[in-house]
C-alpha cells in the first residue's frame, strides 16, 4: 500500500513521467478494482495517442526506475509528507502542484486517471471536494464545442471519457455530484457534452435511490465496541421495545500475579416479547447458545450469538382458545358455523417453515464460553427460568479464529479501517 | 339475556309478594328461584337485532312510549326542586376550580333523594322507572361533576346489589346507599385491565374457615373512590369447574370501607368533570365475609357485563339536557352580538350550527326516551344494544354540539371566565367511559351479527354449496330490488304506524333497513365468523344501525307529537324529516362502502397507512423542506 502511494508521489514530482500510471502495480480496492479495468483501456489509448506528444522520454526505463526506487527510497520528503501529514491535504497539494506547473496542463488526462486510481490510498475516495478539484484540473473552455459540427461529433473524446470516468468513480462510491461539479463540467465541456449528460443522469437517479434502503447504515460506524454492538443488536432485533443491556464493559485489569487480564465486552438485547416466550419455555427442554453469526455493516463484519430453543414438537402444542368470559364489553368471537368466503381470502399462500424461538441475542468481545456465560448469567436476572433450564453452548470456531487474528493486530488507524476490514472479507 | 333474568329476579324479589316465600333461610330459596328463572325464557324483544335481518319490529317502537298522567305529575314534582337546586345552589365554576363538590351541595343532593333514584321505595329510594331516571338525568347533567358522581354511585356503583344482590344484601346496604349516607363505587379497572377480564390481578382467597375472602390488589381510576364507603369489587377467585378442574374466575364482592385494608390514593387531576372524585383504590388483605359475594362465586363476569350494559341508557337524556341548556346560552349570545350592523344570528353559517344542535338534541332525546320506555315495558326486554347505541350517538353528538356552540361564541367560548369551555372539557369523557365508543360499536355490530348469523347460516351454506334453488331465489330477489326501489315494511299505508306527514322519511328508513339486511347478509357470506377481525367494516355496520335506530326514534316521536297535537309539533316534523334525509344519504354511502370491491371503501389503504406509521411509531414522511441533493 505504502509503496503504491510512494510511487504516485514520485510520479507527481517527476516532471518527466507522464504515463507510467498505466503500468503501476496497484492494490485493487472494492469498487476501484472495477474502475481499474476501464482505466487500463483508456490508459493504453492515452498512451498511444499521447506518444507523439511526449518526446525524448522512454517509458520503460522510467517505470523500472520508479519500481526500483519504490523499494529503497524511503526518505523522499514528499512521500513522507504524504504519509505523515493528513492525506487529503497531501492529495490536494499534489493536484495543486500539477495545476501550477504547466499552464497548458499537459498530460492532464493521464494525470487524472492516475489520480483516480490512487484516491483510495489517500482515503479521499468519498470526498466530493476532491473530485471537484480533480475535475478542475481540466483546462476550461477549450473543449466546449463552438459550432454544430463539433457538437454533432464527439468533441475531444479522450477528455470527455476521462471526465466520465471521474463521475463514474463517484457513482461507484455512492457519491452525489454537487452544483460545483455541474459548473465545472459546463465550463470544461459545455452544456450538452457527454460528461454533462452523465451528470444529469446521476442527478436523476441518485436522489431516487438515496433512501432506497429502509435500514441505512451510517457511513461512520461507532468506534467504541460497546456502541457498535448496541447499534448492531438494535439493527438485528428490529423491535422498538427491545432493550440493550451491557452485561460487562470492556476493561483491563492487572491481576495480583502481574498479568494483564482483559475483560471483553458483553452486550445483549432482549424484547419483552422474547422474555415472555422464554418464560413460557418448558424448562425440561434445553436452550442453545449458538453462534457466532456474521453481520455485515458496510465493510465491517461483526459477530453475534443467539439464545434459542427448538420448535415445540407437535404433541406439546396447546391450542389457544378464547375464554368466553374475557371481554367485558363485546364478544371476542362469534358462535357461527360460517368461514370466510373463498373470494375474500386475501392472504397469500405462504409455505411457512417453523423455527424455534430466539430468546435473546448478544455480542461479545471474545467468543469463548466463559464470556458468553456472563451473558447468560446476566439474562438470568430478568429471566429466572434460565436457572432451571439446561443451556447448551454450540459455538462454531471458524469466525472466532478470524476475530482473534484481527485482535492481535495493532489498532488500525482511522483511515485504514475500511481497508482493513475489507481484508477480512477477502 | 341474562340481564333480563337477573332483573326479573330482582323485580320479583322486590315486589314483596314473593318475599314471604324466602322465609328464614332466604338465601337457599333465592338460589332455587334463581335457577328456575334461568330456565325460563323471558319474552325477548329485539328491535335492533331484527334490523340486521332487514326487519322492522314495529310493535316495539311504535307508538312512542308514554308515561301515565300521574307518573308525569310525579316526575314533574321531583324535577322542579332539582332544577331549582341546580340553578341556585350549585356553583359549577367553583366545583370545577376547586376540583371538589362542596359538602353542603352534596348534602342538598342527598336530601333531594338523588342518590337513590332507582332504589325501590321499600329500601328508602325513590323507586323511579328508567324513563323517570332519564328525565332526572337531564337535570343533573347541568353539572358534569355531579352527574358523574351520581352515575358512578347508582348507575354502576350500587347496581350490582340492585340487580344481582340477594335479599339480605339489599336490606343491609340499599337503605343507606339510597339516602346517600353511604356512597358506592364500582371497582373494575386495573392498571393492566380495561376491558380484558383475563388481566385482572386483584385476588380474593378464601380463608381457612371458609367464612371470609381476603381481597388484595389495586384498582385505578375509580369514580367516587375517595368518597365511597361501599365498593363493588371484582376479583379473581379459584373456582372448581364442572369437570373438577380448578380455574380462576371473576367474582363480584360488596366491600365496605369499614372492613379495613382499603386505602384510596390522591384524587386524580383530570381534564373535565374535575369535581368528581377519581382515584386509585388499594385493597390489602381486606377481609370480606362470604355473604358479601354478589350473585354466585365465579359469576362476576356476567354481573359486570350486566351492570355495565344497564348503566348506559341515561347518557342520551343527560347529554340532551346539556345541549338544550347550551342552545339557550348560545342563542342569547348570537342574537345580541352585532357585527357589520347585523346580529350574527342572521348569518347562515351560525344558523347552521343552531340547526345542528337542535337536531342532535332532538334525536338524542328521542332515542333516550324510546330506549328507556322499552326498558320499562313488562317482560324486561334486553335493550343493551339500544342503550349502547344511545350512548355512542349522544356522546359523539354532544361533543360536536359543544364544539359548535363554542364556535358560535368565538373567543368568549375559550375563556375560563365563562362556563362554556367547562362544558367542552366535561363532555369529552362521555366518549371514553362506560365502554369507549369503539368498544361499544364492536358490541353493537357483533351482537347483531351473531343474531343474524344464527338465522342466516343455513341459507348461506346452501348458497355456498351451489344449491340452485337458493341461488335463483337470491338472484330473483336482487333482480326485484334493482327493478323497483320501493320497499314496504308496513310502517306507512293502511296499517301504518307513522303519521302521513312523515311518509317520505319513513320510506327512506324502510329502504335503508332493507338494504341493511342485504348488506349484513353479504358481509356474513363474505366473512363468516371472521367478521370479528374486520373492525372497520363493523364500525360502519354499527354506524348504520345507530342511524337506523335514530331515524326510527325520531319518526316514532314526531308521529306521536303530531297525532296528539303537542306544542310545536310542526318543528318536530321538520327536525325528523331533516334528520332522516341526512341519515339516509349517510347510510347509503356507508352501505355502499360495505359492498364487495367498492371503490368508495378505503379500508385497505387506511390499514396500510396505520401499519406504516405504527411500525415506526412515528410520522414517517420526510419534512417538506428536506432535500436529497
Amino acid at each position: 500500500m505504502n509503496s503504491t502511494r510512494r510511487c504516485f508521489v514520485r510520479f507527481m514530482m517527476s516532471t518527466k513521467a507522464l504515463v507510467p500510471g498505466a503500468s503501476w502495480p496497484c492494490s485493487n480496492l472494492g469498487p476501484a478494482a472495477q474502475i481499474l479495468r476501464t482505466f487500463r483501456v483508456s490508459g493504453t489509448v492515452a498512451k498511444k495517442k499521447s506518444r507523439p506528444v511526449r518526446t525524448g522520454y522512454d517509458e520503460k526505463p522510467e517505470r523500472e526506475r520508479s519500481l526500483v526506487a519504490d523499494d529503497d527510497d524511503d526518505d523522499d520528503p514528499f512521500e513522507r509528507a504524504a504519509r505523515e501529514a493528513g492525506t487529503k491535504a497531501a492529495f490536494d497539494g499534489l493536484l495543486d502542484v500539477f495545476v501550477r506547473r504547466d499552464v497548458r496542463r499537459r498530460g492532464h488526462v493521464e494525470f487524472i486517471y492516475a489520480a483516480l486510481r490512487k484516491m483510495p490510498d489517500f482515503g479521499v475516495e468519498h470526498d466530493i471536494a476532491v473530485y471537484n478539484k480533480l475535475l478542475d484540473v481540466f483546462p476550461k473552455e477549450v473543449f466546449v464545442p463552438r459550432n454544430f459540427i463539433q457538437r454533432m461529433f464527439n468533441h475531444y473524446p479522450r477528455q470527455q471519457e476521462c471526465a466520465i470516468q471521474v463521475l463514474e468513480q463517484m457513482e461507484n462510491y455512492g457519491l452525489m455530484p454537487n452544483v460545483e461539479t455541474k459548473v465545472l463540467l459546463v465550463q470544461i465541456f459545455g452544456e450538452k457534452s457527454h460528461p454533462m449528460r452523465k451528470y444529469q443522469r446521476m442527478m436523476y437517479w441518485f436522489p431516487k435511490f438515496k433512501h432506497a434502503n429502509p435500514y441505512p447504515v451510517p457511513l461512520q460506524l461507532p468506534r467504541d465496541p460497546v456502541d457498535l454492538a448496541r447499534f448492531s443488536l438494535n439493527r438485528i432485533a428490529h423491535d422498538l421495545d427491545a432493550r440493550v443491556a451491557v452485561y460487562q464493559f470492556p476493561s483491563t485489569e492487572v491481576s495480583e500475579t502481574g498479568e494483564k487480564v482483559s475483560r471483553p465486552h458483553v452486550v445483549g438485547i432482549q424484547s419483552p416479547e422474547q422474555r415472555r416466550l422464554l418464560a413460557e419455555h418448558n424448562p425440561s427442554r434445553p436452550v442453545f447458545v449458538e453462534g457466532p453469526f456474521p453481520l455485515w455493516l458496510r465493510k465491517t463484519c461483526v459477530h453475534y450469538y443467539v439464545l434459542r430453543a427448538d420448535p415445540l414438537p407437535p404433541e406439546e402444542k396447546v391450542e389457544e382458545s378464547i375464554d368466553p368470559e374475557r371481554s367485558f364489553f363485546y364478544p371476542l368471537e362469534l358462535d357461527l358455523d360460517l368461514d370466510r368466503d373463498f373470494g375474500d381470502l386475501d392472504s397469500f399462500d405462504v409455505d411457512e417453515v417453523e423455527e424455534g424461538p430466539v430468546f435473546a441475542m448478544c455480542m461479545a468481545g471474545q467468543a469463548d464460553q466463559a464470556t458468553l456465560a456472563k451473558w447468560i448469567s446476566g439474562l438470568q436476572e430478568t429471566n429466572p427460568i434460565l436457572g432451571r433450564t439446561p443451556i447448551l453452548f454450540r459455538l462454531e470456531s471458524g469466525p472466532r479464529e478470524l476475530q482473534q487474528a484481527t485482535e492481535s493486530e495493532p489498532e488500525p488507524s482511522a483511515e485504514e479501517e475500511p481497508l482493513h476490514s475489507q481484508g477480512m472479507k477477502q | 339475556m341474562s340481564l333480563n333474568r337477573l332483573v326479573t329476579l330482582s323485580r320479583r324479589v322486590t315486589w314483596g309478594s314473593l318475599i314471604p316465600l324466602f322465609g328464614p333461610n332466604g338465601k337457599v330459596v333465592s338460589n332455587v328461584q334463581f335457577r328456575r328463572l334461568f330456565r325460563t325464557q323471558t319474552p325477548s324483544l329485539a328491535f335492533a337485532k331484527d334490523l340486521f335481518l332487514g326487519k322492522v319490529n314495529k310493535a316495539e317502537v311504535f307508538p312512542y312510549p308514554e308515561i301515565s298522567r300521574e307518573e308525569l305529575e310525579e316526575i314533574n314534582q321531583f324535577v322542579a326542586p332539582v332544577e331549582k337546586f341546580f340553578s341556585e345552589d350549585v356553583d359549577s365554576q367553583r366545583i370545577d376550580r376547586e376540583a371538589t363538590i362542596p359538602p353542603e351541595t352534596l348534602e342538598g343532593i342527598k336530601q333531594l333523594g338523588l342518590f337513590g333514584i332507582q332504589v325501590p321505595e321499600e329500601y328508602g329510594g325513590l323507586g323511579l322507572s328508567n324513563t323517570m331516571y332519564a328525565r332526572l338525568g337531564e337535570t343533573t347533567s347541568l353539572d358534569g361533576s355531579i352527574a358523574v358522581t351520581l352515575a358512578a354511585h347508582q348507575a354502576i356503583g350500587l347496581k350490582g346489589i340492585l340487580i344481582a344482590g340477594n335479599e339480605q344484601q339489599k336490606a343491609k346496604y340499599l337503605p343507606k346507599l339510597a339516602s346517600g349516607e353511604h356512597v358506592a363505587a364500582f371497582c373494575l379497572t386495573e392498571p393492566g385491565s380495561g376491558s380484558d377480564a383475563a388481566s385482572i390481578q386483584t385476588r380474593a382467597t378464601l380463608t381457612e374457615d371458609g367464612k371470609h375472602y381476603l381481597i388484595s390488589g389495586s384498582k385505578i381510576w375509580i369514580s367516587n373512590g375517595g368518597l365511597a364507603d361501599i365498593f363493588t369489587v371484582f376479583a379473581r377467585t379459584a373456582v372448581v369447574d364442572k369437570d373438577g378442574q380448578k380455574k380462576d374466575k371473576i367474582t363480584a364482592f360488596i366491600v365496605e370501607r369499614a372492613f379495613g385494608g382499603v386505602t384510596s390514593g390522591k384524587p386524580e387531576d383530570k381534564l373535565g368533570i374535575r369535581g368528581s372524585n377519581t382515584c386509585e383504590v388499594l385493597f390489602e388483605n381486606t377481609k370480606v365475609p362470604v355473604e358479601n359475594v354478589i350473585g354466585e362465586v365465579g359469576g362476576g363476569f356476567k354481573a359486570a357485563m350486566n351492570i355495565l350494559n344497564s348503566g348506559r341508557f341515561s347518557m342520551g337524556s343527560a347529554t340532551a339536557g346539556m345541549i338544550k341548556k347550551l342552545i339557550e346560552l348560545t342563542a342569547e349570545y348570537a342574537a345580541t352580538r352585532k357585527q357589520f350592523n347585523r346580529s350574527i344570528s342572521e348569518f347562515g353559517m351560525i344558523q347552521e350550527k343552531f340547526a345542528l344542535m337542535a337536531m342532535n338534541a332532538f334525536v338524542m332525546e328521542s332515542m333516550a326516551y324510546l330506549t328507556a320506555g322499552m326498558m320499562d315495558k313488562p317482560g324486561i326486554p334486553d335493550c343493551s344494544v339500544e342503550a349502547a347505541m344511545v350512548k355512542v350517538f349522544s356522546s359523539e353528538g354532544g361533543w360536536i354540539c359543544v364544539s359548535e356552540a363554542l364556535q358560535v361564541l368565538g373567543g368568549v367560548g375559550y375563556m375560563k371566565s365563562y362556563p362554556f369551555e367547562r362544558y367542552l372539557r366535561d363532555c369529552r369523557i362521555l366518549l371514553i367511559f362506560e365502554g369507549t365508543n369503539e368498544i361499544l360499536r364492536m358490541y353493537i355490530a357483533l351482537t347483531g351479527m351473531q343474531h343474524a348469523g344464527k338465522i342466516l347460516t343455513g341459507k348461506i351454506k346452501e348458497m355456498k354449496k351451489g344449491n340452485i334453488g337458493v341461488a335463483l331465489q337470491m338472484f330473483g330477489k336482487k333482480l326485484r330490488d334493482s327493478i323497483s326501489t320501493k320497499v314496504d315494511l308496513g310502517l306507512t299505508g293502511k296499517d301504518g304506524v307513522v303519521h302521513p306527514s312523515l311518509t317520505e322519511s319513513t320510506k327512506k328508513l324502510e329502504e335503508n333497513v332493507h338494504f341493511f339486511g342485504n348488506t349484513v347478509e353479504g358481509l356474513l357470506y363474505r366473512y363468516g365468523k371472521t367478521i370479528v377481525d374486520e373492525q372497520m367494516a363493523l364500525k360502519k355496520v354499527a354506524d348504520v344501525l345507530i342511524n337506523l335506530y335514530a331515524m326510527t326514534a325520531v319518526l316514532s316521536r314526531a308521529s306521536r307529537s303530531i297525532s296528539i297535537g303537542l306544542r310545536n309539533h310542526d318543528h318536530e316534523v321538520l327536525l325528523a324529516n331533516t334528520f332522516c334525509s341526512d341519515a339516509y344519504y349517510k347510510n347509503n354511502f356507508l352501505m355502499t362502502q360495505l359492498q364487495k370491491n367498492a371503490p368508495e371503501n378505503n379500508d385497505d389503504s387506511i390499514k396500510k397507512i396505520a401499519k406504516d406509521v405504527l411500525a415506526k411509531r412515528a410520522y414517517i414522511c420526510s419534512h417538506p423542506l428536506d432535500r436529497t441533493f
